[in-house]
């Protein structure tokens, strides 16, 4: 099941405090509303959630301003730099399986990852297989 | 009698897998996110080539299948070796000393083993086991409510699945099914059930505490040929039992592995960390807890390996096999809870592998039969009561 939530622009203007610090998964989308990255905020992630989106969305300047460092800092990826207009978000502490369980669901639907996912250095374990699709899929193609 | 020596041959083996676990695997998963339970392909190519070097390779596969010649003792030492890490107790050293075959395929036609058996124990395919259904896993022979009515040629299976590891990457399944509604356990027989087959679907990934999921399968009018009933018809309830008690032993010696980590974790310390001007270790307090972690570790050591000697020989074991799978498992979630309080804060946080230990530990006294049904199989042999009455 991928994440049940109506998507959110993002808002250069957001109170970094207004999103969670916690772990969870994430998905990013374009203009259209279609999926481009899912992505987790895991143990090791600084400032959970709420690090990973800004990194994926905030720009460097506004980034320094806050204080706020993170490992990859300014490495966002390409598709999402161009692209990246909306987010939806899960609090999650099962994050890891929760993220692989997204990516098998759109990997499915789709026959491919999402263009960011192919883009990231991450390393994703062997997908599995559903047997079938969803309807979302026929709307997001 | 038992003893409990380790030979010079065991002892060579658990030095190389303690130092491939300490040395190779414990590095690498520094690197990983906390919860990962798969090592990048390079890196897993790299430490199969490793234990296949050692002649560790697929250690549960007997010598006329082309495997080492592992016996059952050995193995369960080995298991309590390779857990030694965080991923270890449900993904123990990520899967790189490969894993045999379902052990029910061994009991398979020629035809069966041709194209299951033996791609398995080749590496091309894999499996999952499909007993456990929505209405209860505990109980199958009264629990399996999946229908399979035979058709011509083929058996015709509808219903479904809960609790099936692996059954999303698998190429095909064993899966229990009652073929005959009058019977109990003598009505459930075993199939092969190939994933690409028309019906099979896999529901959804089921999230649990643990860092893998698990999965639901559902079969709609699943068309499956006679030649894939395993065993005889009737005859699959059998066939799992025998396969889970002798998989009982070396997976409660996995549950182990992570309780001596995590004890000589909280031993280490307990020996730095001072508090009130003087180390925790000097508390007696925290002795105490060290002392139970040691107590509990040696008792499920000992049931483990005096129901691997059981079966070993031969003998009945099924009574050692739910108490090592009882004894193991609960000691090492009471071993991890006193470690993490050694630890204090730290101990909660995804710095340190405790956290993941504690959800998964939680698991197993569920897993492979829980705590109260291992109690009933005991109590059935102490009272000499027929199972399934």
């Amino acid at each position: 099941m991928r994440i049940r939530k109506p998507w959110t622009e993002w808002d250069d203007e957001i109170n970094f405090k207004s999103l969670p610090g916690a772990m969870g998964v994430f998905e990013i989308a374009d203009e259209d509303r279609k999926t481009i990255y899912i992505g987790k905020a895991s143990g090791k992630s600084p400032f959970g959630l709420r690090g990973e989106l800004f990194l994926c969305f905030a720009d460097t300047a506004r980034l320094e301003d806050a204080n706020w460092t993170h490992p990859k800092m300014g490495q966002v990826l390409p598709t999402i730099k161009e692209k990246g207009k909306y987010y939806r978000y899960e609090v999650n502490h099962m994050y890891y399986s929760r993220w692989i369980e997204i990516l098998t669901r759109f990997n499915e639907d789709h026959g491919r990852l999402p263009p960011a996912n192919l883009e990231d250095q991450e390393d994703i374990p062997k997908l599995g297989k559903y047997h079938w699709k969803t309807q979302e899929s026929a709307m997001e193609d | 009698m038992v003893d409990f020596k380790i030979t010079d041959e065991q002892q060579l083996i658990i030095d190389n897998v303690r130092r491939l676990i300490r040395d190779e695997i414990r590095p690498l998963e520094e690197e990983l996110d906390p919860d990962a339970f798969s090592l990048p392909e390079s890196e897993k190519d790299r430490l199969v080539g490793m234990v296949k070097d050692m002649g560790l390779y697929k250690m549960d596969v007997p010598t006329e299948y082309g495997g080492p010649g592992v016996d059952l003792v050995t193995r369960t030492l080995v298991a309590e070796e390779l857990s030694q890490h965080r991923a270890g107790l449900y993904s123990p050293a990520y899967g790189v000393f490969g894993s045999g075959p379902p052990g029910q395929l061994y009991n398979a036609t020629e035809e069966q083993k041709e194209k299951y058996l033996w791609p398995v124990i080749r590496g091309e395919k894999s499996s999952f086991f499909g007993l456990s259904e929505p209405s209860g896993g505990s109980d199958p022979a009264r629990a399996i409510k999946t229908r399979g009515v035979k058709d011509g040629d083929d058996w015709v299976i509808n219903g479904g699945k809960l609790w099936n590891s692996g059954a999303d990457t698998a190429d095909f399944g064993i899966v229990y099914v009652r073929t005959d509604p009058s019977k109990g356990r003598e009505g459930v027989s075993a199939f092969i059930v190939d994933t690409d087959t028309p019906g099979f679907r896999v529901e959804r990934l089921v999230q649990v505490l643990r860092a893998h999921y698990t999965t639901e399968l559902s079969f709609t009018d699943m068309r499956i040929p006679k030649e894939n009933l395993l065993g005889e018809e009737g005859g699959g309830f059998a066939l799992a039992n025998e396969y889970l008690s002798m998989q009982r032993i070396p997976y409660s010696a996995t549950g182990l592995g992570v309780a001596i980590y995590a004890h000589e974790m909280a031993t280490d310390w307990a020996k730095q960390r001072e508090t009130f001007g003087q180390p925790l270790a000097n508390r007696q307090a925290i002795q105490w807890m060290l002392v139970d972690n040691e107590i509990d570790i040696r008792t499920g050591r000992w049931a483990c390996l005096a129901a691997a000697d059981l079966a070993q020989r031969g003998e009945p074991f099924r009574f050692e096999s739910s108490m090592a799978k009882l004894v193991s498992t609960e000691g090492a979630g009471r071993v991890v809870d006193r470690s993490m309080q050694i630890f204090g804060g730290l101990g909660m946080s995804k710095d340190l592998p405790l956290e993941r230990w504690y959800r998964e530990l939680r698991i197993r006294r569920i897993g492979e039969g829980p705590s109260e049904v291992q109690r009933i199989v005991m109590a059935r042999d102490l009272l000499n009561i027929r199972s399934g009455s």
